[in-house]
Order: structure tokens, then C-alpha cells, then sequence
């Protein structure tokens, strides 16, 4: 494969691999000892003697590790001998870039709340209209204020799903539905006032609505399949009059 | 003689059964569009594309049509990543990161059109050159693996998953064996396929299935392309396309031994387990411009040179699926996507395959390229304008995409979390620029390597020659030896001392 690297990105490479070989040692270390608790030496499991070691459902397992825990002393060496550990203690040998860093972060939080706080317990279009919206807004022209305000938003959508509702049998209340809305029509009256002319952030919230509405709908109605929280505010409406308005129309 | 005519009266009657069928033309057209789509879009990858796709269609649909979803959306988005490459110097798919390389000089001199015509009926022979390789190949390789039993599978799973890790490393060879090592060790997290042990379940119910490949998939690949993805860029401009776009049949006539050269190099590479259409092309580009007599002029804007990674990268498709049919080992990262395929379909691919199945992907195969060059050529100027939009707009709609497509394929919420926190972990993977591909050859492979190999030892009664007793197996031994030996400093030293002598 072609590939170009400098001698300074490789320098913040191998200190990164510094690092990374380190976890890497520390995981293989955990899961071996893991793998203890799997049967070895004989035991019987689930009916079957396992007297001889080829028997253990160990014994794959404990190759890996092991070859995993050797690979990452390579890893190590190689960064130690190219000079990683000296610049792995420094932010400036590492590569530290905080902008790179405060743009994973914010992306991190909307997508960790997305997938754990809304889309268990929120109307599926209506948190993923939040998610484009504040996908969109906060990283189209890179400002670093919109990206904490987007990351903002939808934190506080999915924090408040989240502690109101943890508990999967509360997963079906509506509140928090009605918080999301809510939000996301902040978020979108905020984006039309510095929209100003520019065609692309003037197109967002129609892509907001349309992109989750048409997905969902053909998943669930063409493909016929389970889409996230039927009983959402928004969607169960649809599906009601899925079934009982539009069907019979065509059925009849 | 029997043999050959009993194939090919099979593979007419799938092809007239495919033909005959109107619903077969809506899915082709839908899926090569969103191929090229994807493949166009920078950020987006042909994986990506047959990832995604698999979530929609994997297991909705008869499998027919969702094979055709899947092998068109595959042949169009490596495809599709020629527009990029050719139109703004950016590769569209890391399949096409050779293209750019004398496929942009080309449009800046005034001969974009003539490039993309070019490279659409490269791409389509090459498309071809891969199926009939497929066709043949696949056959013969099938009567072949009816000899091979568990030693040798599990040292082929092996090997697979050292030599994706070995070539698709863009640093140390070592972080690609890590990567599949990493790969390796998730697919170890479930009931075990013998004793049915758990291993590494937390306690958690869930867990005990182990990870569901559709879930990993998305994670590996769309996650770290989302994240990645999520940042201001100004769209570069767009290369005026003078002339027309239909090609010159004395053109193509010209370069045609360029082509079939470049689609058997392409058909080979792709044929290795675990190594994709980037290589593929990248080994392509390297021969033409060895034996080339314009070698001097690539990178410069040669048509050879732009010729010679367009349709290997495509050959590669037929080439990467003859080891996912034939051994159950996908031949590239998005055939992995589709090995992903035909498990939530319950198909097993290896020696016990349906014979019908490979009948049909030939013939979807056939059709997929026949739909690509039509499309390339009749509605390219649509495709120019979709490489205007900005990754940030699109990102987000693929974010949703991939979040219901893994949601539905079963697992419900707990999908989510796994493709999100693979999703993670490839992001770090990726900056610390370990390979993604490995890791998810070793989680498809991971099931096959660790069943064979501990049935062997459980056939010998714990007799480790017996990796080594079979002629098969042992030839499969010594290349995963030479394999990793040849990554060895004093190895790498004494053959170079070797190659400099020689020549």
C-alpha cells in the first residue's frame, strides 16, 4: 500500500504506540487471567468430560492472549527503540491537538447519547432530527461554539431520557419524547437565525425530517421490520394511521 | 465435458431466471445507483455501502434480490470511486487512491471525459474478467475442497487473517497481526461451538450469542468514518469535463492488453483471503508501470497507469468472492460484509454451499456490471453533481442509516451498544493507523478457526502433527511459518541480500 509519512508524524506515531502498546499489555494481561476461569485441565461441562487439555475451550483463547500479549511487547519495543516513550509524557509528543480533541469529544457525546440516552426511549424520528440538526449545524463550518452547543443539546435530551427513564419498562412514557421536540425545535429556530442565506444550513431541518421519517417508514412498512421504540410519539401516530386511515384503502 | 455443459446449462437457467424476473431490474437499478453513490462521496466506502446495505437488505428480502441488492451496491461503489479521484483528486473509495494518481493530471489536461468513459469500460471488463474467473475458478476449487477438512481449515483461517494483517497495514505489520488478533479474540466472547462453555459473558445474557457480525461491521466501518468524517471542508473544485464521455472503440481496443493484464492482476490479488480492491490496485498500477513502455508517464496522466488501477480494483470483486464461496473465507473487506450477508441468511458459505447460490451471484454479477457500464456512461453528469454535496450533510443521514439498519437486523438495542463501542475502538485503532480489515476478517473467521482447530486437536486426541500429517495442511503450515518469518529483521535482511545478488 502507498502511504506517505513524515519523520514527525512517525515520531507521534510510535509515541502514541508508546501508549497504545501499554493498553494493549494491560487487556491481554485481564483477559488471560480471565480465561483462567474457563476449565483447562478437565471438568465437566455441559455434560462432556473435558479430561484433556485439547478439550478446553480454553485453549484457543488462551493462544490468542498470549499471542496478543507478545505482539504488544513488539509493539512496545518498536516504540521505545524509535524514541516513542521519551515524547509519549508530552502533549506536544503525543500530537495533542485540542481542537481535533474538542471535536471528538463533542461528536463522542452526541452519538454515546444518541445510541444510549435517546434512541432506547425517544420517538425514533424525532431523535434522530436532533441528531442531523445538530450533526449539520455544529460541524459545517468547523465553529468550535456550535459544536459545544449541538453537543450540548442533545446531552441534555439524552441525560434527561436517560435519569427519568433508565429502567427499560419506562422506556414507552412520552415525556421525554416531548423534551426532545422541544429541544430540536430550539436547536432549528437557532439554525434558521444564522442560517442567513447559506443554502446548506437552510436545508437542514427539511433533511432533519425527511431523512429519519422516510428511513423509519420504509423499514417498518416496507421491509416490515422492528425499528426502534414503536410507541414513540410521533411514529405511533403514523402507525395508527398506517393501519387503521391508509391500509384499508387499498385493502378494500 | 458433461461437467462443464451441466454448468453452464445451470448458469443459463439462472440468468434467464434472473432476466425474466421485473423485479430484478428495480433492485439492480437501485442498488449500482446507490453503489456509485457511495463510492462517488468521499467518506464513504464501498464496505460502507454493502455494510449498511446488509442492514436493509440482508435478511428482509428473498435472498435473490438481497444478493443483488448487496453484489450491485459492491460493483458500483468501487466504481463510483473513480469520479473523485478523477474530478477533485480525492479517492473516493481507498480502492481508487491509485486512480488519482493519473486520473486527476488527465481531467486538469482537458480529458476528463475521455478518463471517466475510460475507466467506466475498464471497470466493466475488469468487472467481467473477475466473474468468468469466478465461474471457472470457483469449480474447480470446490471439487478440490471437498479434501479439506479441519487441520486445513483452520490453518487457511489463519492464514487469512496474517495476510490481511500483513498487507493491509499502512505502518508496522505488527498492528495488522494485532488487529486480527483483536478480531480474533471478540469472536472467542459466547457459548463455545463444542462444549457450549461460556467465555468472557460478564454474566450477561446477551453476551452469550456472542457478537452479531452485522452490529461489528457498522461499527469497524461506519462509526470512525463518521467521526472522521465530521469536519469543515471545502469541497474541492470540480474538474471541467470537456468531450464526450462515451469512449473510442479504437481507444479501448488500444488498451485492451493493459486491461486483460491488469484484470487477471486484479482477479488475483483479489482471490488472496482478507486483502481488498486498494491492493489490488496499488499491485496493478506497480506491474504497468514495470512493464509499460509510457511507464515514465505515470503519475502524470497515462491512461495506462489510470487504466491499470481502475480494472484490477474491479477484477478484484470476482476475485475476492472465489474464497468467500468456495472456503468460507471473504476475499476482501467488503466480501466480508457479505459473508455477513449470508449468515443472517442462515447460508453457510465453504465446500457445502448450495451450487445454485454461486450459479446466481455469477449471473448477479454479470448483470451488476452490465447495469454499471450503462449507468457510468449514460448518467455520469448526475454523479458529478452529488460529489459537490459536503461530507457533514451526508454523515449524519448515514449515521441514522447504519443505527436502524443494525438495530433491525435482530439484536435490538444491545446491537447498538456494540456497534457503538466497536465504533469507538476502531476511531482510536484507526489513529493509531491499525488496520480495520483484519480485525473484522478474524471476527467472521474467529468461529471457523477456533472450532477446526480444537476439533483437530480433538480428532488426534491432542496430537499437534497432525497440522502437518496431510499434504494440504502441511504446505498451509509452512506459508503461515514463511508468513510470519518473513517478517522477522534477520529474515527481511537475508532476503534482500538474496533479491540484491540475484539481480
Amino acid at each position: 500500500m502507498q502511504h506517505e509519512t513524515t519523520s514527525d508524524e512517525l515520531a507521534v506515531l510510535r509515541a502514541r504506540d508508546f501508549w497504545g502498546a501499554l493498553v494493549l499489555m494491560a487487556l491481554s494481561v485481564c483477559l488471560l487471567w480471565r480465561t483462567f476461569d474457563i476449565p483447562l485441565w478437565g471438568g465437566n461441562r455441559a455434560g462432556v468430560a473435558s479430561a484433556s487439555w485439547y478439550n478446553s475451550a480454553a485453549i484457543v483463547p488462551l493462544g490468542i492472549f498470549s499471542a496478543l500479549l507478545l505482539l504488544s511487547f513488539v509493539l512496545l519495543f518498536i516504540a521505545i527503540k524509535a524514541g516513542g516513550a521519551k515524547r509519549a509524557f508530552s502533549a506536544v509528543g503525543i500530537g495533542w491537538n485540542s481542537t481535533e480533541a474538542l471535536r471528538f469529544t463533542t461528536i463522542g457525546v452526541i452519538l454515546f447519547c444518541y445510541v444510549a440516552g435517546l434512541v432506547p426511549r425517544v420517538d425514533f424520528i424525532a431523535c434522530s432530527g436532533l441528531l442531523v440538526t445538530a450533526l449539520v449545524f455544529g460541524f459545517y463550518q468547523g465553529r468550535v461554539e456550535r459544536m459545544i452547543l449541538a453537543a450540548f443539546i442533545v446531552a441534555l435530551a439524552g441525560a434527561y431520557a436517560f435519569i427519568a427513564h433508565l429502567p427499560q419498562a419506562e422506556w414507552g412514557v412520552h415525556d421525554d419524547d416531548v423534551v426532545t421536540l422541544v429541544l430540536w425545535a430550539v436547536l432549528t429556530v437557532w439554525v434558521m437565525i444564522n442560517a442567513k442565506g447559506d443554502r446548506v444550513l437552510r436545508l437542514v431541518p427539511v433533511l432533519a425530517v425527511v431523512a429519519p421519517l422516510i428511513l423509519v417508514c420504509a423499514m417498518a412498512f416496507g421491509f416490515r421490520q422492528n425499528v426502534p421504540n414503536r410507541g414513540g410519539i410521533i411514529f405511533s401516530q403514523i402507525e395508527y394511521h398506517y393501519y387503521v386511515t391508509l391500509r384499508p384503502l387499498w385493502r378494500s | 465435458m458433461d461437467f462443464v455443459l451441466t454448468q453452464l446449462s445451470g448458469f443459463g437457467s439462472a440468468f434467464y431466471s434472473l432476466v425474466a424476473d421485473p423485479l430484478t431490474y428495480a433492485y439492480l437499478i437501485i442498488s449500482v445507483f446507490l453503489g456509485i453513490t457511495f463510492g462517488a462521496l468521499p467518506g464513504l466506502t464501498a464496505t460502507l455501502a454493502v455494510t449498511i446495505l446488509t442492514g436493509f437488505f440482508g435478511n428482509k428480502i428473498p435472498l435473490d434480490y438481497s444478493l443483488i441488492a448487496l453484489l450491485g451496491a459492491y460493483v458500483g461503489a468501487i466504481y463510483g470511486g473513480s469520479y473523485p479521484s478523477i474530478l477533485l483528486n480525492i479517492p473516493g473509495t481507498a480502492a481508487s487512491a491509485a486512480t488519482a494518481m493519473d486520473g486527476y493530471p488527465l481531467a486538469k489536461q482537458g480529458r476528463g471525459g475521455e478518463a471517466l468513459g475510460l475507466t467506466t469500460t475498464a471497470s466493466f471488463i475488469g468487472t467481467l474478467i473477475g466473474t468468468i474467473a469466478l465461474l471457472v475458478f470457483v469449480w474447480v476449487l470446490l471439487l478440490l475442497s471437498k479434501n479439506i477438512a479441519s487441520p486445513e481449515k483452520a490453518l487457511l483461517a489463519l492464514f487469512g487473517i496474517l495476510l490481511s494483517g500483513t498487507l493491509m497495514s499502512e505502518d508496522l505489520v505488527v498492528k495488522g497481526w494485532i488487529a486480527g488478533l483483536i478480531g480474533l479474540a471478540m469472536a472467542m466472547v459466547g457459548l463455545d461451538p463444542l462444549l457450549s462453555e461460556p467465555r468472557y459473558t460478564f454474566g450477561w445474557s446477551y453476551m452469550l450469542s456472542g457478537f452479531q457480525v452485522v452490529p461489528v461491521l457498522m461499527g469497524a466501518f461506519a462509526v470512525p468514518q463518521i467521526i472522521e468524517g465530521m469536519r469543515h471542508m471545502e469541497v474541492g473544485k470540480v474538474a471541467q469535463v470537456k468531450g464526450r464521455i462515451v469512449p473510442n472503440f479504437n481507444s479501448v481496443r488500444r488498451y485492451l492488453p493493459t486491461i486483460t493484464r491488469s484484470g487477471v492482476i486484479g482477479t488475483g490479488v483479489g482471490a488472496l483471503p482478507g486483502v481488498g480492491e486498494d491492493v489490488a490496485g496499488w499491485v496493478s498500477y506497480g506491474v504497468g508501470k514495470t512493464v509499460s513502455k509510457e511507464g515514465d508517464k505515470f503519475g502524470k496522466g497515462s491512461v495506462e497507469g489510470l487504466l491499470s488501477s481502475e480494472t484490477a480494483n474491479n477484477a478484484c470483486i470476482g476475485g475476492a468472492l472465489i474464497p468467500l464461496l468456495v472456503l468460507g473465507i471473504p476475499g476482501s473487506p467488503p466480501a466480508a460484509a457479505l459473508m455477513g450477508a449470508f449468515k443472517i441468511n442462515n447460508i453457510i458459505p465453504g465446500p457445502t454451499i448450495d451450487p445454485d447460490i454461486i450459479l446466481r451471484v455469477v449471473a448477479i454479477m454479470l448483470l451488476a456490471s452490465c447495469t454499471m457500464f450503462i449507468m457510468g456512461l449514460l448518467t455520469a453528469r448526475v454523479f458529478m453533481r452529488i460529489l459537490r454535496i459536503p461530507p457533514v450533510v451526508f454523515l449524519p443521514i448515514v449515521m441514522v442509516l447504519t443505527t436502524i439498519g443494525s438495530f433491525s437486523v435482530g439484536g435490538g438495542i444491545n446491537d447498538l451498544y456494540l456497534m457503538l463501542g466497536v465504533g469507538f475502538v476502531a476511531y482510536f485503532m484507526n489513529l493509531l493507523k491499525f488496520p480495520i480489515a483484519p480485525l473484522v476478517i478474524g471476527v467472521i473467521l474467529g468461529g471457523l478457526f477456533d472450532e477446526t482447530f480444537r476439533r483437530s486437536l480433538l480428532i488426534s486426541g491432542g496430537d499437534i502433527l497432525v497440522f502437518a500429517s496431510r499434504p494440504v495442511a502441511s504446505i498451509l503450515l509452512l506459508l503461515n511459518i514463511a508468513l510470519i518469518m518473513s517478517q522477522f529483521p534477520f529474515v527481511k535482511r537475508a532476503s534482500s541480500r538474496v533479491f540484491r545478488k540475484a539481480a
